[in-house]
């Protein structure tokens, strides 16, 4: 069943190209090969915009509506197992009401890559030797540099860690390391520990879409490496980052109508 | 008794005169972080009115010490510390002119410049001094009165630092750790950083790590706005100067870190000038009619540029921040309180 489905997937989107291509070369008068060559330069390297991940009901087949899928996870390491048995999720099949410990229910600040899994839009802004993501979450910003510099040796534990990045092909590469082990690596419940070295690469795969997949490798929490499919973002160009803080006070009230009521909120696939 | 008490106003005027003395020696001082040409400009224009305020300052405290001792002794000190600023400032101006930069040199430097504010700043380490830049960018010494409902708010406010500060009553609300904005945000010692993209300058803080976004791209304000703790910011410039208006604030916070409110009707104008390569002037208008009688108008505040710094993650987290908070910030009194 699931293989016929992903079949239909690929058949649906096969006819989908089919039908636009024809259709944008007639409209600008040009061949479909200048168009994609146009298209590849004007997207080129460029990766600034508006993006908010795809709702649940239309992930197109092959990608994840987690930025970390669960369901690719590597056995856990004891260390790993510890801090996983500890962690009380708002969500998921572990959710216990009234027991619930999520960093999130104290105003943590969140991190990459749990930042990355919820779903809220986040602005990425170039500038020269610097990438800048804005996430509504928390209104959270993060530097990635871009100016060639490497991975410190021995950097401060932090919740945002220290990223640096650069260009595989239309690839952009993000490398960041000196995490805390404050955070969870997902909603789940998952371990982030402070030898996590996080890859996340980005590649724009026309005007409206971002991919984005992620790898942590965290030897202290996982015994493999955890590979995740990769996840579709859709760019809104009329969207501006509104301003959201987790405010302790203010938070009382929507963890309680909203956050607490543990199995309400999606549970994860 | 009358020799008494002339005796303790003479005392009293000697202390006054030589605190302002190193009040004033200090404002001199920050000529040093001006180019010639920018205290030339200084001298000229309508900045020279902070020098004048300065002089005024001394007068009028020289005048209120001396009351009883002699009016004229008040005036003498006044007129005495005038003729020094003349005689200093016509100094500065005369090396001035023995020294001209080429007029092509002063306009390439000021192309370079214009329209630039990108750079990571920190504020300059002077005191709080009277009518010139100083520590605060919100200074309570030019406050205006406050209305009842500013009062009620500024009477529940029980700050961290100050002289109304009291152990173990504090309620900042970064003691629970909200979110800073501005104009308080703008009035900590700690750096921040300016990046300009087309259409939006952005600004990121090191306190708190907030980020801001001021919309260049010829915006107006919004109508109604929906409360916050950054409100909703645009920016123009004139001629050299990036205007930031902003409004749509919550009453959350303070606008100090003394207490004084801030209220949701409050329109904030912040003035930004690159007054050479390395200094950042920032002179801050609150108008906020619910909580003052009258717009709320503080000096200009300097910052120093460090290119080499990088904006450090300093999140606020509520466990973490009350070890902090006992260690540091709870001894109320030790921290600096706004010098008189």
């Amino acid at each position: 069943m699931k293989h016929r489905a992903r079949f239909a997937g690929i058949i649906a989107m096969l006819g989908i190209s089919l039908a636009i291509a024809p259709d944008a070369s007639a409209q600008t008068g040009k061949s479909p090969e200048t168009k994609i060559a146009e298209d590849a330069a004007t997207l080129s390297h460029d990766l600034s915009g508006v993006w908010m991940p795809y709702p649940d009901t239309d992930v197109p087949p092959g990608t994840g509506k987690n930025a970390v899928d669960q369901a690719t996870r590597p056995p856990l390491t004891p260390w790993g197992q510890e801090r996983f048995n500890a962690s009380k999720p708002l969500l998921g099949p572990r959710a216990i009401p009234g027991h619930e410990n999520s960093p999130s229910l104290k105003c943590d600040p969140d991190g990459p890559p749990k930042l990355l899994n919820h779903p809220n839009p986040f602005e990425i802004i170039q500038v020269p030797g610097r990438v800048f993501m804005f996430f509504e979450e928390q209104h959270i910003w993060r530097t990635v540099w871009a100016d060639g510099r490497t991975l410190p040796k021995d950097p401060d534990p932090s919740y945002l860690g220290y990223a640096v990045s650069h260009w595989d092909g239309d690839t952009f590469v993000v490398e960041t390391t000196g995490f805390n082990d404050k955070q969870w690596a997902d909603p789940y419940g998952n371990p982030r520990s402070d030898e996590m070295r996080l890859t996340e690469r980005y590649r724009r795969l026309n005007p409206d879409t971002l991919s984005q997949q992620i790898v942590i490798d965290d030897p202290k929490s996982y015994t493999r490496v955890w590979t995740s499919p990769p996840k579709l973002y859709k760019h809104e160009p009329g969207w501006e980052i509104a301003e959201w803080f987790c405010i302790a006070d203010e938070d009382k009230s929507y963890d309680n109508t909203v956050r607490k009521p543990a199995g309400v909120a999606p549970a994860s696939k | 008794m009358p020799n008494n008490s002339k005796q303790s106003a003479g005392k009293k005027l000697r202390t006054v005169i030589l605190s302002e003395a190193k009040n004033l020696s200090r404002f001199l001082s920050t000529f040093s972080y001006l180019n010639r040409r920018e205290i030339l400009r200084f001298a000229q224009n309508d900045r020279g009115f902070y020098f004048y305020s300065a002089c005024k300052k001394v007068y009028f405290e020289a005048w209120n010490v001396a009351a009883n001792f002699s009016r004229l002794a008040g005036l003498v000190a006044f007129l005495a510390v005038n003729l020094l600023f003349a005689v200093g400032l016509t100094a500065q101006t005369d090396s001035l002119a023995g020294a001209p930069q080429s007029p092509a040199a002063v306009s390439e430097q000021s192309s370079a410049l214009a329209h630039d504010l990108s750079g990571v700043w920190m504020q300059y380490p002077d005191g709080d001094v009277p009518g010139v830049p100083g520590m605060n960018a919100v200074s309570n010494r030019t406050r205006p009165p406050l209305t009842p409902w500013g009062q009620v708010k500024f009477d529940a406010a029980k700050p961290l630092v100050g002289p109304r500060a009291v152990p173990g009553v504090e309620n900042n609300p970064e003691l629970r750790c909200e979110p800073d904005g501005p104009p308080k945000l703008l009035n900590l010692p700690n750096p921040f950083e300016i990046v300009q993209i087309p259409g939006r300058v952005l600004m990121f803080f090191e306190l708190g790590h907030i980020w801001r976004e001021i919309w260049t791209d010829g915006r107006a304000l919004p109508k109604d706005p929906d409360p916050s703790y950054l409100g909703y910011s645009v920016g123009k410039w004139e001629g050299d100067t990036l205007v930031v208006d902003t409004i749509g604030f919550n009453d959350k916070l303070w606008d100090d870190s003394y207490g004084n409110p801030r209220s949701d009707a409050t329109h904030l104008i912040e003035r930004y000038r690159r007054v050479n390569q390395d200094t950042l002037e920032l002179q801050i208008t609150i108008d906020d009619p619910k909580a003052y009688t009258k717009p709320w108008v503080s000096p200009p505040k300097l910052h120093k540029l460090e290119p080499g710094w990088e904006i450090a993650e300093w999140f606020c987290v509520l466990d973490e921040d009350k070890v902090y908070d006992d260690a540091v910030r709870k001894p109320a009194g030790v921290a600096p309180a706004p010098r008189k």
